[in-house]
């Protein structure tokens, strides 16, 4: 599966949202997910690729695709290292 | 220097109470170790700070609500280290919400991260602890007795952490180890901020009987006293650090 399908899968099954709603232009606020939805995405995407994703870089996703596609370049770098 | 040589764990000690905390016990000469979950560059500053006051720093990454990697956490300060003086249990975190509306996730992840993580960790550091003694604070606030608009699940997480003081003060007293709660009404800090923006309470950032709000520092003093030796016949109990509000609920403050 690929890293942004497994983004998805993790974001739908902690949301309780079908992953067919989750587009790359959503948004967690789409979803009606509040603060402790998000923390919690975020942690077991983390744990998911063994990566840290900051708070400080949280703030910055304007939508799915730049969460993915953060998700994607520090997979990558991780596999180079 | 009275925490000299000492070594001791402060959990979120990256920012709030926690940072005041750890550089409190720096400030006495011990060795801190900086755990924190979600924001690595404060806790590297905190680090930092600490270093330049003589002492050294480690900062350890763990959702302390994750017994995983809380096991992951104590497994390194096994290894690196061998023993632990001052376990200060400080994360902390909640959702605001009503009590009618406190859903199975809300409450397993406010009760797992402010009231288990302080039984897990204390039962590892306690083993860190044999035949050296050492001193357990865990962070409470008035929330655990009195009510807060929509801060049910949190204070509710702070009284079974203040009960487990009690039940570890006497069952750890034989062996040296000192244990006690820190009970903080509103703290000037972020977590604060996100209260107030969440709903949680009002703004109360007004005049205590004392004349200021409390502040970070003003725990600290606490949490420092109760590690020093001269706290030592205080065994179970929860200090609390208010500018005098709870004891005065009827003076309109500011």
């Amino acid at each position: 599966m690929s890293v942004e399908e497994e983004v998805k899968e993790i974001v739908a099954r902690i949301v309780h949202v079908d992953k067919s709603v989750l587009t790359r232009e959503g948004t967690f606020k789409d979803i009606k997910a509040d603060s402790l939805d998000i923390v919690q995405a975020m942690v077991a995407v983390e744990d998911k690729f063994d990566i840290e994703i900051s708070d400080e870089e949280a703030q910055k996703f304007q939508n799915f695709g730049d969460f993915i596609d953060y998700v994607e370049s520090h997979v990558t770098e991780k596999e180079k290292a | 220097m009275p925490l000299e040589g000492k070594l001791a764990l402060v959990t979120g000690s990256g920012r709030g109470i926690g940072r005041a905390i750890a550089l409190k016990l720096a400030s006495q000469g011990s060795d801190i170790i900086v755990n924190f979950f979600r924001r690595r560059e404060a806790a590297e500053k905190t680090a930092k700070d600490i270093e330049a006051l003589g002492v050294k720093a480690e900062v350890i990454r763990a959702n302390v609500g994750d017994p995983a990697k809380l096991d992951e956490m104590f497994d390194t300060i096994a290894t690196k280290f061998g023993h632990l003086d001052i376990l200060i249990s400080n994360a902390a975190s909640g959702v605001g919400r009503a009590v009618l509306d406190v859903d199975i996730k809300a409450w397993d992840w406010t009760m797992n991260i402010n009231a288990r993580a302080f039984l897990l960790c204390a039962q590892r550091a306690a083993k860190l602890m044999e035949g050296r003694g050492g001193k357990i604070v865990s962070i409470s606030s008035l929330g655990s007795s009195f009510v807060w608009p929509t801060y049910a699940v949190v204070g509710v997480s702070k009284a079974a952490l203040e009960s487990l003081t009690r039940y570890l003060a006497i069952e750890l007293a034989p062996k040296n180890i000192c244990v006690n709660a820190v009970a903080a009404s509103a703290v000037e800090t972020e977590a604060l901020k996100f209260y107030i923006k969440e709903g949680l309470m009002s703004d109360t950032r007004q005049a205590t009987p004392a004349g200021r709000m409390v502040t970070p520092e003003d725990v600290a003093n606490a949490v420092a006293f109760l590690c020093s030796e001269e706290a030592l016949m205080i065994r179970g109990q929860t200090i609390i650090v208010d500018g005098g509000t709870s004891v005065a609920p009827f003076t309109a403050a500011g």
